[in-house]
C-alpha cells in the first residue's frame, strides 16, 4: 500500500495538445468532471464529481492550482470528502511525436503530523495477523 | 463516485487534527490515558471526549487495568480510509482513460 498514486500513459498526440486537454475547462469536463478550472496559479477551482452520501461526501472537489508551467508541469490542490489537501500533478514529456504523461496524486497523509498512521496501522494489522497465523502453524506442528 | 464506504463515523473521527495525532501514537503501541494526554494541552475532559470518538467509531479500543485505562488502535477498522485511497487509484484509470480517448477521438474528425 502507497500514499501515492502514480500512473503513465503515452498518447499519440504533441504536448501542446494533451496540455490543452487538461487545462480546457470544457475539455475537462469532457474526460473528467464539470469545474471551473483556469490555468493560473492560484486559481480556485471546483469539480463537481458523484458524491457519495454515506461517507458524507457532497461530491464538490476544492481545488487550487499550484504549479502551471505550459506545456510540461501542471499541479493543484484537491480537497473532497475526507480527503484534504492532496496533490494531483500532470508532468509532460515528449515521446516521439507523441507525449508521456506521469500523472501522480499524492499526499494521502498530508495532515499526519508525524508518518502515516493508516499505513503504518496497516502494516500493524498484518503484522499481527501473521503473528496469529505462525502461532497457529507452531502449534499444529507440536 | 461509487464505493462500498459506508461508515461516515470513520471520517468524522478522522477529521480532527489531535485524534489523527492519538492515532498516530497509538500506531506505535497501546497506551494508557495519561501518556496520551500528555502529548496534549488540553484538559484531561476534552482528551477524553476525543478517546470517547475514536472508541465509538471502532478505531480504538479501552481496556481497565485496575484504575488505568489503556487505548490500543483497532488497525482493521481503518479500511475505509484505505478504501478511499483505493477508490481514486481506480477513478484516475478510468479517467486518464477517458483523457486518452478525448484526444485520440479528436484526430479522427
Amino acid at each position: 500500500m502507497t500514499n501515492s498514486i502514480k500512473k503513465e500513459i503515452v498518447i499519440p498526440k504533441p504536448r501542446e495538445e494533451v496540455w490543452q486537454a487538461i487545462t480546457d475547462s470544457n475539455a475537462l469536463a469532457e474526460w473528467l468532471y464539470p469545474n471551473d478550472f483556469e490555468p493560473r496559479v492560484g486559481h480556485r477551482f471546483t469539480v463537481r464529481v458523484p458524491g457519495n452520501p454515506k461517507a458524507g461526501f457532497d461530491g464538490i472537489v476544492s481545488c487550487e492550482v499550484l504549479e502551471c508551467s505550459p506545456p510540461s508541469l501542471l499541479a493543484y490542490s484537491w480537497s473532497g470528502g475526507p480527503v484534504v489537501d492532496t496533490r494531483v500533478s500532470y508532468r509532460l514529456e515528449p515521446e516521439g511525436s507523441g507525449t508521456r504523461l506521469f500523472f501522480e496524486h499524492s499526499g494521502f497523509d498530508v495532515s499526519q503530523p508525524r508518518g502515516n498512521w493508516a499505513f503504518k496501522g496497516a502494516q500493524l494489522g498484518w503484522d499481527e495477523k501473521l503473528e496469529r497465523l505462525s502461532a497457529i502453524a507452531n502449534a499444529a506442528d507440536r | 463516485m461509487e464505493t462500498t464506504i459506508g461508515q461516515p463515523e470513520v471520517f468524522g473521527a478522522i477529521s480532527h487534527p489531535a485524534r489523527r495525532q492519538m492515532l498516530d501514537l497509538l500506531a506505535d503501541g497501546e497506551r494508557p490515558v495519561n501518556a496520551l494526554a500528555g502529548h496534549f494541552e488540553m484538559s484531561r475532559p476534552a482528551v477524553s471526549q476525543h478517546l470517547r470518538i475514536l472508541l465509538d467509531a471502532g478505531l480504538v479500543t479501552e481496556q481497565r487495568y485496575g484504575r488505568e485505562r489503556r487505548y490500543r488502535l483497532v488497525p482493521e477498522n481503518l479500511g475505509p480510509v484505505r478504501d478511499w485511497i483505493a477508490h481514486y487509484d481506480r477513478f484516475w484509470d478510468d479517467h486518464l482513460r477517458r483523457l486518452h480517448e478525448h484526444l485520440t477521438k479528436r484526430s479522427e474528425r
